[in-house]
């Protein structure tokens, strides 16, 4: 098998959901060697799902399956001083340590930079958190629907003309978790390319809110450059750029460019309103959006998705299709590209999965290993890479430690 | 500390524009890699036309889009389309250790900068595309505006309000998200070719990185065979769950329920007696078969008070909660501005503006915004002259000729 981009590369997690897991996912699937350390309870994505038929079980939750395939389980408690000694020995022999649990647990966890990196002084120690370490909201509570509204990204969704009552809108799943874990993983992979050059490894830390609020496309400078608030309310200033149902689902209705329009117009047979005045530009078209959402509409609804997909891409309309889960399973296009991958979880089958998300021409992505079952590994780990006797890894089991 | 960022003497040539491409290497100018975007007067990048302008005055150099996702790199004007430019190209590409672009599939090769001809310049360039639909696959050949991605890639066929037509998420997520893992795989073919000496090309489509982070939706439908319903802030696992209207003009606070445990702290604290002892809310099953009514009485609550009150309150009894920002509450966010996060360096056109800065601090390494993004061709001379040698003569001549334009 060919290398990979991190092969070498040994890195201990201690997280849960999804910003740390999915931060050593992206290091994982490129070669590096994960241990996951789940407090004895497991991590709680484990309970999350989806689960097959809906019934709750730690094994199959397809959150977690995604998250942690290609990494080894250990178990350990670390409120215990025993299990502290453990992770410290298992953090002295790693290149990376990545970990969210809030950092008013941090210390009494023995997640302490200091401490640990006194043993391994190249040890680049990563914690993402919704907040950073300091600061008047460090301990706030949280979860995705929060940070999300933290980050500033629901104030711009939701509503739209004539629904003001609605409230400003998540976006599916746990965004959140996900923009703090590549964050985390950026930030990593660049502590550890200076810890490669001298030897010396640091502490990272990622802000989940300001991972978010950095992302706000050109929303956020209207206040310094303008004075302005950003409305989730506002007008479209350019259209169409909307979503309109076909007859068999939704598509997207994209024109940006001028000749983008000209190209849809000639595609829906140059009807006679299309010469009218107030649909001359992009910007007339957007103040009257009403009336020519009608007209639209009533073309649109009796096309297919697909066809005019095709159609309008035929002519360099950047249309596209909203697609379904379905819709994506079955893209040629996704199927050609090899997009999609399956791994084989023990008691629970075959899973499809979201695969490779970047092709590299010498040192592929892989998915080799299924997710492991909640301290799998222990054993493995404790004995052959801590040196620790069998019996003795049978007492620390005794005493709740593993 | 060291005084060295950990990408210090790396150079990026940058043929990106938009958002997803410069998003990608504004990452590794963050991380200390000297960053030279290549563009020209004659094709402006979409985001240099964009608003907001400084001041409502338009002006190349004075969007905010460009200049905040800009940061830290250099300027070099260069039009690819004039004899000679590409020659130029592939000179600066011989002193630099990273290509990105993200054109449509094709256009570097068209141009005579494919991957093949740059490895003969540099044998061990790290090159990558970000596109929308990917390099390679019957649709590869398509066009792909950030708008369209969030539909493309299913994020919007599950984000929207109950019984309501599928939505956008409220930014081109696509292209960030793109960009951030393109950064990944940057960083990780460099930690390769420190290792080995080799370089290698990378081809990322911006549909498969959302994708990525749409996991559990997938799942749902490869395990179960089901589309998740659109169902507004709402989640199966915890109740009350949403953002709620607060007193004054569009404010919200964003309220999450855990576990039964916050429903009995929060029923003490917001004193509402329906809520303790009504049997219609004792347990997260019956709170999500009650869920109307629950956020009806929850909305009572909240509209009382402003979102930071209402915030200050939930969090002090472990309850999570947080205003649902706007722009200028971030801006002007006691935390975020203790934390440091917001960057103000002078620019030569808008003076000094607050900019969203590097969501991480690294301990050791510096890493900071070391200049405010560049005026179009700012820095011609500078790696025209001192990175490429040419003579100031030469430059003016091509300058002259609108090569360098």
């Amino acid at each position: 098998m060919a290398e990979q981009a991190l092969s070498g590369v040994r890195v201990i997690e201690y997280g849960e959901m999804v910003a740390a897991p999915y931060a050593t996912k992206l290091l994982a699937d490129l070669g590096a060697d994960v241990i996951k350390v789940e407090p004895l309870g497991g991590d709680p994505a484990r309970r999350h799902g989806p689960f097959p038929g809906g019934k709750p079980d730690p094994d199959a939750s397809g959150l977690f399956i995604y998250l942690n395939s290609n990494k080894r389980s250990i178990t350990l408690d670390l409120h215990s001083a025993r299990g502290q000694d453990v992770f410290a020995a298992l953090v002295a022999d790693a290149d990376v340590l990545v970990h969210n649990a809030p950092p008013a647990q941090m210390a009494g966890l023995g997640i302490d930079y200091r401490a640990l990196s006194q043993r391994n002084p190249r040890l680049v120690m990563t914690s993402v958190t919704p907040f950073g370490l300091t600061g008047p909201h460090c301990d706030y509570a949280t979860t995705d629907l929060i940070l999300w509204n933290a980050g500033g990204v629901a104030y711009l969704n939701g509503g739209g003309p004539g629904s003001g009552a609605m409230p400003p809108l998540k976006t599916f799943g746990e965004q959140a978790g996900f923009q703090g874990g590549v964050n985390a993983a950026i930030a990593t992979l660049g502590a550890l390319y200076a810890a490669a050059r001298d030897q010396q490894g640091q502490h990272v830390v990622v802000s989940i809110q300001e991972s978010i609020a950095a992302i706000l496309e050109l929303t956020f400078e209207y206040w310094p450059y303008m004075g302005l608030v950003a409305s989730r309310l506002g007008v479209k200033p350019i259209q169409p750029l909307d979503f309109m149902e076909c007859r068999d689902g939704w598509i997207f209705l994209c024109c940006i460019e001028e000749h983008q329009w000209r190209g849809f117009v000639e595609l829906m047979g140059t009807p006679e309103w299309a010469s009218m005045e107030l649909f001359d530009n992009r910007l007339t078209r957007a103040q009257n959006w009403d009336a020519l959402k009608l007209l639209l509409q009533d073309w649109v609804s009796q096309q297919s998705v697909t066809e005019l997909y095709r159609a309008a891409q035929a002519r360099r309309i950047p249309f596209a299709p909203v697609s379904t889960m379905g819709d994506l399973l079955h893209s040629e296009h996704l199927k050609t590209r090899g997009f999609f991958a399956t791994v084989a979880q023990p008691g629970v089958g075959a899973v499809t999965l979201p695969g490779a998300p970047f092709h590299f021409s010498q040192t592929p992505w892989r998915l080799v290993t299924p997710a492991p079952r909640l301290g799998e590994h222990t054993t493995d780990v404790l004995t052959r890479q801590l040196g620790i006797a069998a019996a003795q890894v049978d007492d620390l089991r005794q005493r709740g430690v593993v | 500390m060291s005084t060295t960022a950990p990408l210090e003497g790396i150079r990026v040539a940058d043929f990106t524009w938009v958002w997803a491409g410069p998003y990608c290497t504004l990452q590794l100018a963050h991380l200390g890699a000297e960053v030279i975007r290549v563009e020209t007067a004659t094709r402006i990048c979409v985001t240099r036309l964009l608003p907001p302008w400084a001041d409502g005055e338009f002006g190349f150099n004075r969007s905010g889009y460009f200049n905040q996702y800009n940061q830290g790199k250099r300027s070099l004007a260069l039009d690819l389309k004039q004899p000679h430019a590409i020659d130029i190209a592939k000179e600066l590409i011989a002193k630099c250790d990273i290509v990105c672009e993200n054109f449509a599939a094709g256009v570097m090769d068209r141009m005579g900068l494919g991957y093949e001809v740059l490895r003969q310049i540099k044998s061990d360039i790290i090159m990558i595309a970000l596109s929308g639909y990917g390099a390679t696959g019957p649709e590869s050949h398509y066009v792909s505006y950030g708008p369209a991605q969030v539909p493309l890639s299913g994020l919007s066929s599950v984000t929207g309000y109950r019984d309501w037509p599928p939505m956008h998420v409220g930014i081109s997520y696509g292209d960030p998200n793109g960009g951030l893992h393109g950064a990944v795989a940057v960083l990780a073919a460099l930690h390769h070719r420190a290792r080995t000496g080799r370089g290698q090309y990378i081809d990322l489509s911006q549909q498969e990185t959302t994708i990525a982070v749409l996991a559990e939706a997938v799942m749902e439908y490869t395990m179960n065979g089901a589309q998740p319903p659109r169902d507004g802030n709402r989640v199966p696992q915890m109740a009350p769950h949403g953002v709620f209207r607060c007193r004054g003009d569009e404010r919200w606070v964003a309220i999450a329920v855990r576990h039964d445990d916050d429903w009995r702290r929060f029923a003490d604290l917001t004193g509402l007696p329906a809520l303790a002892t009504d049997a219609r809310f004792a347990t997260l099953a019956a709170r999500k078969q009650n869920e109307d009514a629950l956020e009806a009485i929850v909305g009572t609550w909240t509209e009382t008070r402003g979102p930071e009150e209402a915030t200050r309150e939930l969090q002090t009894a472990g309850i999570p909660a947080f205003t649902s920002m706007s722009n200028r509450d971030l801006s002007e966010d006691p935390h975020l501005n203790e934390a440091g996060f917001f960057v103000s360096l002078p620019h030569p056109e808008v003076g000094i503006r607050q900019h969203a800065g590097i969501p991480w601090r690294l301990s050791r390494t510096p890493t900071a915004v070391r200049r405010a993004a560049p005026c179009l061709g700012q820095d011609t001379d500078y790696v025209m002259g001192e990175i490429l040698g040419y003579s100031a003569d030469a430059i003016q001549r091509l300058k002259e000729e609108n090569v360098l334009n």
